[in-house]
């Protein structure tokens, strides 16, 4: 069983009065979770596990140093907190450590639903057998998973930091596969076993799958795109990797260097990390128990500045948002709930306004190949069209693409109104809308 | 251990389990990191638990706990009995692991200086020293290095008989300086990027990479490549060094050769594979300059081990032969389906985690060229150094990397430096088009501890063997 809020908050309280440094941190992570997976038509894998795991940051002067473990007895977490002292006591000073953060009120609002805990193995495989009914009456197979997790963390420190809170999320993807070469793609998010539709979601992908039926291909360059939410939330999750945390910002590494106030985006797109909206999922205070507060990164195109935690916010004179990842962090405060603000464009309009075009259902092994202009390469899969005519016409065999998110996101001509959950079931979630984008790179063509 | 895996084997029994294996994995960890003059990372890390396995009406069931009472384990087993009940509601085929006889073993990987009796002072003044020396060049902007040491005990046992107790001690270390300029970043690795070198060894291994020596040229190169040239767009012959043929094999040769891929079991996630069961001794995957080797036995390799973490021993197998595909990674479970027992692949990155078909060592090997020979050779190219990225579609065919540096090669000779190459392909037409590869004195085994596969997802420390290679008719600054 995963902790409670109440029984991870004790147990980092307690952590803390163990360690023997100038300050201390202890950080509770707790989870249940549940995984049945599926493909050709069968359950083939299906997994539970449960563990609990406390991390302790030790504070002497400016020197910090960090040990976990998850041996939860009275002597394993002593020796846990004297390696973190010890670590402390060898790391060199780093004058620009703040020391530990002040208490913050924080709002945790209720993100465990009943369901979930009640979703268990029998009831996940009757949703992954509704799933896999869908694809294998058609003569198509199915293969994805159905997941349920519970999670709590907790974060006190010496310094009157205690806060704690449980989430509880219910996701599903599904691959449906036609043995003529079509593949769709479905997948559902949400913090509740009760509004997850297994029938309607295995129908989604094969209905995807039967239309990408028969691909031909497609001279690679540049097309006008309608990029749906799944392929959206990607370029959001390298927007966030690459450029909206102020270490990449401070180093000049990232698109918001030298260009805060300046118009970097298309006016259509507002992108903001918002932990707290009731749309999204996962915790709404950082790794060091601060509240993730509402950050505008981007406002009608132009760039706000870069999510913070306590060290970045000391060192450039800037407010805490509560973006910290757990310590020890090489990568500085991090995006975790991005969204882009919804427009007024349907879907159903945006196709209609493409003339010569590709649709893309998502993409597959996106990587960088340049940090500052975010230049992205990876494929695309699971239902590419090319778009005739204000119209998805034929299926396109899935095609590379080198592009830069940036001048992507510049490129930006309408929003949908309906947005997407789309993420990891853990530590937060993606809203994204479609985007129609008035050029896109595509080099290259899969056989 | 052995208690706690035969109290988890007898609960599962009892609850109606026609086989089950259990794991007792013990890991710990430590790592240290700075960046730019300052320690930005010293941690240490230890996680404990049992992963129980089992088939019960014909299907899968896993759970694992980090409780490691008698109770706890015993409910884990039931749970993981009970998860396979639920499978079978979609149950085609029941089963079938291929034959293996039961083993009562114990293994150790080498370990020279033990990494976790040398102290924090020892292990930052190496990467102090590598940072100072870094920095010492005026271009570059950001440097950083990391160390980083595994220790992993586990048990296996089977309810077939096999218990198997096993340790392995993993060191790594690298350095990466940062050139930015002009709207650029720029980075030059030793003695690779993402982490650098991870082998099964201790302190002596992180001593011999010599970082604080190697950092001026590092620095050096960082700093060269501001002013490089671009890449150009052009389809032309590359020479890759034998770091970047590492992943070059493990993507587009590795992942597509792993027989639970090809069987559609990562369809959903990871992709599938081009390769069909037909194309096993029939489909010319490369030239006959690639041969390539899946083996787990390579002392000191990330890829090494006694036995996988089903208990079957570490092998040597041949997945291409002289070019034509010979072989599949396989598992207990998949090998049936090629009418062959298991070649011995599969791994589980932790307690809570089932094993999967993982690569072990795959290496390119080698051929008789020497690199300056191989250079002299070629009139009209570019060279290739450390990998920058990766990316490769969901059946492993369409391929694109991009590399931290190149020279061209202009008359048998490397010219002037370029930046930001990178290369594209489709993979069997790229290793059909491989004309040469460099002797075993070029040969290394590079360690691979970022692979990922698998959901949940999981991290498998893998190895490859690789020699610089020479490529025909390979296209080249894509997108530039």
């Amino acid at each position: 069983m995963t902790l409670s809020a109440e029984q991870a908050r004790e147990l980092a309280r307690r952590t803390v009065s163990l360690t023997q440094a100038d300050a201390a941190e202890a950080l509770v992570s707790s989870e249940d979770g549940a995984l049945t997976r599926f493909a050709d038509n069968r359950i083939h894998q299906n997994v539970a596990e449960n563990d609990t795991s406390v991390s302790v940051r030790a504070v002497i002067g400016k020197c910090t140093g960090v040990a976990s473990t998850n041996r939860l007895d009275d002597g394993s977490l002593a020796a846990c907190c004297e390696r973190a002292v010890a670590a402390a006591r060898m790391a060199p000073e780093d004058p620009d450590f703040p020391g530990l953060p002040a208490p913050v009120a924080v709002t945790t609002p209720d993100r465990v639903h009943p369901s979930v805990s009640a979703f268990n193995a029998e009831a996940r495989a009757h949703a992954a057998a509704a799933i896999i009914e869908q694809s294998a009456e058609r003569g198509l197979t199915a293969a994805g998973t159905v997941s349920a997790t519970e999670y709590t963390v907790a974060v006190a420190n010496s310094e009157g930091v205690d806060v704690g809170m449980s989430v509880t999320t219910v996701r599903s993807t599904v691959l449906s596969m036609s043995p003529k070469g079509g593949s769709g793609w479905a997948s559902h998010l949400s913090g509740t076993a009760d509004d997850f539709a297994p029938e309607a979601l295995g129908d989604e992908a094969v209905l995807l799958a039967m239309r990408s039926e028969g691909a031909i291909a497609l001279d690679p360059g540049v097309y006008t795109v309608v990029l749906a939410p799944e392929a959206v939330s990607d370029i959001l999750d390298f927007l966030g990797y690459l450029g909206f945390g102020a270490k990449s910002y401070a180093e000049k590494s990232s698109f918001l260097s030298g260009n805060i106030g300046e118009q970097l985006l298309s006016p259509f797109i507002s992108i903001t990390d918002d932990a707290t909206c009731d749309e999204t999922l996962g915790l709404t205070f950082d790794f060091e128990g601060m509240p993730k507060l509402r950050t505008p990164l981007v406002e009608a195109g132009v760039a706000c500045e870069p999510v913070t935690d306590s060290y970045w916010a000391s060192k450039l004179g800037m407010r805490n948002s509560g973006h910290a990842l757990p310590a020890p962090n090489s990568y500085g405060p991090m995006t975790m709930n991005l969204q882009i603000a919804a427009g007024d464009a349907r879907i159903e309009d945006m196709i209609g306004a493409v003339k010569h075009g590709v649709y893309v259902t998502r993409f597959h092994y996106v990587n960088v190949e340049d940090p500052i202009r975010a230049v992205l390469t990876g494929m695309t899969r699971d239902g590419t069209f090319m778009i005739e005519n204000g119209r998805l016409a034929m299926p396109v065999k899935n095609l590379r693409f080198t592009q830069s998110a940036v001048e992507a996101l510049n490129a930006v001509e309408a929003v949908t109104r309906k947005r997407v959950l789309i993420g990891p079931d853990e530590g937060g979630a993606n809203l994204a809308p479609a985007l129609l984008l008035s050029k896109w790179e595509f080099t290259g063509q899969t056989r | 251990m052995k208690e706690l895996i035969a109290n988890a084997l007898e609960a599962s029994l009892a609850a109606g389990a026609t086989y089950a294996d259990a794991r007792v994995v013990h890991t710990t960890e430590e790592h240290l990191s700075a960046r730019n003059g300052l320690v930005d990372g010293i941690s240490t890390s230890e996680s404990i638990g049992i992963g129980v396995r089992v088939v019960a009406a014909g299907a899968w069931g896993f759970a694992a706990t980090s409780e490691l009472g008698h109770d706890a384990i015993a409910e884990t087993a039931r749970l993981a009995v009970a998860i396979a009940k639920a499978s079978a509601l979609t149950l085609r085929t029941p089963v079938h692991l291929s034959a293996l006889q039961a083993y009562v073993d114990r293994w150790e990987g080498p370990c020279g200086i033990d990494p976790f009796g040398v102290s924090f002072e020892d292990k930052l003044a190496v990467l102090l020293a590598a940072d100072e020396a870094l920095r010492a060049e005026a271009a570059v902007k950001i440097a950083k290095g990391s160390l980083d040491f595994i220790r992993v005990d586990k048990a296996f046992g089977s309810t077939s008989g096999s218990y198997i107790e096993q340790r392995y001690t993993e060191s790594a270390a690298g350095i990466t300086a940062y050139a930015i300029a002009d709207g650029e970043v720029l980075p030059r690795s030793y003695p690779n990027s993402h982490g650098g070198q991870a082998v099964q060894g201790g302190w002596e291994a992180i001593l011999a990479l010599d970082l604080p020596g190697n950092a001026p040229r590092v620095a050096e190169q960082a700093a060269a490549l501001v002013s490089a040239a671009p890449c150009p767009p052009t389809t032309t012959t590359l020479i890759i060094d034998s770091s970047q043929i590492a992943l070059q094999v493990h993507e587009s040769i590795g992942h597509p050769t792993e027989l639970d891929r090809v069987l559609g079991d990562e369809a959903a996630f990871a992709g599938t594979s081009f390769l069909t069961l037909e194309d096993l001794g029939t489909l010319r995957y490369g030239s006959e300059h690639v041969t390539i080797t899946s083996d787990a036995t390579i002392p000191g390799s990330l890829g090494s081990f006694g036995y996988d973490d089903e208990g079957v021993p570490a092998q040597r197998d041949f997945i291409v032969t002289e070019g034509l595909f010979t072989g599949f990674q396989s598992s207990r479970e998949s090998a049936p389906a090629i009418g062959r027992e298991s070649n011995g692949c599969m791994r589980a990155d932790g307690w809570n985690r089932i094993p999967l078909v993982r690569m072990t060592t795959l290496s390119l090997e080698p051929g008789g060229w020497s690199l300056p020979d191989l250079i002299a050779d070629t009139d009209d190219g570019i060279y290739l150094e450390t990998n920058n990225s990766w990316s490769i579609d969901d059946r492993r065919l369409n391929f694109q990397f991009a590399c931290e540096i190149g020279w061209e090669i202009k008359n048998g000779e490397l010219g002037r430096m370029i930046k930001n190459p990178n290369y594209t392909g489709i993979t069997p037409q790229f290793w059909n088009s491989c004309d040469a590869v460099c002797s075993r004195d070029h040969w290394q085994v590079w360690g691979i501890p970022n692979c990922g596969k698998g959901e949940p997802m999981q991290v498998a420390h893998v190895a490859h063997g690789a020699a610089p290679a020479r490529f025909r008719d390979v296209q080249v600054g894509v997108g530039r």
